[in-house]
């Protein structure tokens, strides 16, 4: 067994390091402020190859591998959550079923301007009756022709605002439940397509969260997606890999936290000295950090295997749960570490606590994962 | 053309240095390495010539060092180098200047390179005598410490930095050999399409014993941290005297005032 990155891994983690630490680590705190990732920043990204990093480069991608995404998306999640879930929702929730499900005319055709970031990648998915129950999806599709015509709504669409390019689940007949399911790309600014808001959240507030309502959105017949009734499958695939995204994300938030935690310890002086110094703070430390490390085992455990084509939707569940969970129980720390301090913004420690909250919940509630655990385990 | 630029891979230096257990030199131990400031103004310049060059010229990239020294060489693959040289020397931190020096020009004589960039120096030793002995060594035209760069027919033209913030602008006819300083470009950021490049681009290996090294010149004899003093400088005096200085001071040691 080895532990450590490859110098290849390695590389591309300190190029992506450096990049966060000037362009975004700087703005975060904006970004939270203003409810808005800059154009530029995303432009930057593009440019920079975070919205392709694992998807081939015959389709525009930088060609490297799911070890290389989860390290991308836990770098940039250390400065700032919303762009590490951009990232996450892009990739693995668009970029990643159209290259696994699609055809090759679909690749060439949708892949490129994903792969740059020109386009922005969602996954509509959610309805405001179905989420973690996917089969009891409401939106419905019929065949007119050469066309398919959606109708229905969708909400908690994350990048859903730049109403780029989506995978979107609809239901031939909700009477067969999962088995009506089928899935489509769409071009977001086609007519029939209407934001009915972007959500106002207590995290991750630079990233979009946005309710849809389609109204004869009319899709020709080949923007299908995989198999017609085989929805459910992409669905299920596709939320597999992205928990292995979230699971970066609430890595990288909590090892933001983590760091400022660490570093404030060393400074702040009560009773003549370093907090650091007390018991109390040394054990939260330790504990914090061996959640942190925990959670990147089974997250780089989880790539790996999904690298080498292996099974490994145990470990995406697994490393989604843990990490998520040692990301809220990490910044909450953070805060406390930091006393009054980690309550006012300026400290930032609270942002990444509002942050963190979501990764429990989206891609899969954590007690979802249980059950994807459990199951595994008993069957 | 054929160009060259020489990289050291050197520890963050936020590092917390402790000394080795001979005491001349820092222990590795858990250190984390990158590439030397200097040197990636180099990089990027030799990148940026390359690239106006276009086709039909060659950008090789030299480090010298134990097997850690490929991630520093991978980097300035993926920021635009052709190929790299990896002189295996597990004990490069035990020669001299002027050693290292004489390794370099053994690899580059017989390789005609037109144009050879270093960093101004590293920032772990600071000797700032690499470069400038591998010009002498070569017997190439030099400038050091270089904040402005171009290319024309022959002739490099380089803006010097001279003490207190003054300028100088010298002419050299390749073959030759800059060394850059701060402030010279913006080293650009290896992006993960390049990333993937750089691994397919050769990266050749040198056993440092076939390069024929000089006689070392001048041994670290001990290493240790200063002693503790007081931190900072303390400027006195009135608010217009104060901001003078203040000024003084950026326009000398930062780029902020260039």
């Amino acid at each position: 067994m080895n532990f450590e990155l490859s110098q290849d891994h390695k590389v591309l983690q300190s190029a992506v390091r450096d990049f966060v630490e000037k362009e975004i680590k700087p703005i975060a705190m904006k970004i939270d402020e203003e409810h808005m990732i800059p154009d530029a920043l995303v432009t930057k990204m593009g440019e920079m190859g975070f919205l392709g990093s694992y998807l081939p480069e015959e389709y525009g991608g930088a060609g490297l591998d799911m070890l290389s995404y989860a390290i991308v998306v836990e770098e940039v999640s250390k400065a700032c959550g919303s762009s590490g879930v951009l990232i996450s929702a892009h990739t693995s929730l668009c970029s990643g079923p159209i290259y696994t499900f699609g055809t090759e005319a679909q690749k060439k055709k949708w892949l490129p301007a994903l792969n740059t970031g020109e386009t922005i990648g969602c996954f509509l998915l959610t309805e405001p009756d179905a989420g973690s129950d996917a089969g009891g999806t409401a939106t419905t599709y019929t065949r007119e022709g050469d066309e398919f015509v959606i109708n229905g709504s969708k909400t908690f669409i994350t990048n859903g605002g730049y109403l780029g390019t989506g995978v979107l689940l609809a239901s031939y007949d909700r009477s067969l439940k999962h088995k009506g399911i089928s899935a489509f790309i769409v071009d977001l600014k086609s007519p029939g397509v209407t934001i009915l808001k972007n959500e106002n959240k207590m995290g991750i507030r630079g990233s979009y969260t946005t309710a849809f309502a389609f109204d004869n959105l009319r899709v020709p017949v080949e923007n299908l997606l995989g198999q017609e009734g085989k929805g459910f499958n992409v669905a299920m695939d596709t939320l597999n890999g992205g928990r292995i995204g979230i699971a970066s994300q609430a890595l990288g938030i909590a090892e933001g936290a983590f760091e400022r935690a660490l570093a404030y310890s060393k400074e702040r002086k009560q009773f003549g000295q370093a907090i650091s110094e007390f018991q109390a703070i040394q054990f939260k430390l330790a504990d914090m950090y061996t959640s942190i490390e925990t959670s990147k085992l089974l997250t780089y455990r989880a790539a790996c295997l999904k690298d080498a084509k292996k099974n490994y939707t145990m470990e995406s569940a697994m490393c989604k749960m843990h990490a998520s969970e040692t990301a809220t129980y990490v910044t909450k720390e953070a805060i406390q570490i930091h006393g009054g301090y980690g309550f006012i913004v300026d400290y930032e420690v609270e942002r990444m606590y509002r942050d963190a909250k979501i990764t429990e919940i989206y891609e899969g509630t954590n007690e979802v994962q249980r059950v994807v655990i459990s199951k595994l385990l008993l069957s | 053309m054929k160009l060259l630029v020489c990289i050291k891979q050197v520890p963050d230096l936020e590092s917390r240095f402790k000394p080795d257990a001979a005491g001349v030199w820092y222990n590795e131990t858990d250190l984390a390495f990158r590439m030397n400031e200097y040197d990636e103004y180099a990089v990027e310049q030799a990148v940026q010539l390359r690239e106006k060059l276009g086709e039909g010229t060659e950008l090789t990239v030299l480090s010298i060092g134990p097997d850690r020294v490929v991630e520093a060489i991978k980097k300035a693959l993926a920021m635009g180098c052709d190929n790299a040289v990896h002189v295996q020397d597990t004990a490069v931190s035990a020669k001299d200047p002027w050693q290292i020096a004489s390794i370099i020009a053994a690899y580059a004589r017989d390789k005609g390179f037109d144009l050879i960039f270093t960093g101004m120096q590293s920032q772990d030793r600071g000797s700032a005598q690499v470069g400038v002995t591998v010009a002498e060594q070569l017997g190439l035209a030099c400038t050091t410490t270089i904040v402005g760069f171009d290319y024309a027919d022959g002739t490099v033209t380089a803006k010097r930095e001279l003490e207190g913030g003054i300028k100088g602008v010298v002419k050299l006819k390749t073959p030759a050999l800059v060394t850059c300083q701060l402030g010279l470009n913006v080293p650009r950021y290896p992006t993960l399409p390049n990333i993937m490049k750089a691994k397919r681009k050769e990266i050749t290996l040198i056993p440092v014993a076939e390069l024929p090294t000089a006689e070392l010149l001048a041994t670290t004899t001990s290493f240790h941290p200063p002693a503790k003093k007081g931190g900072g400088i303390v400027l006195e005096g009135d608010v217009g005297e104060l901001v003078d200085k203040v000024i003084a001071i950026l326009k000398d040691k930062t780029a902020v005032l260039r």
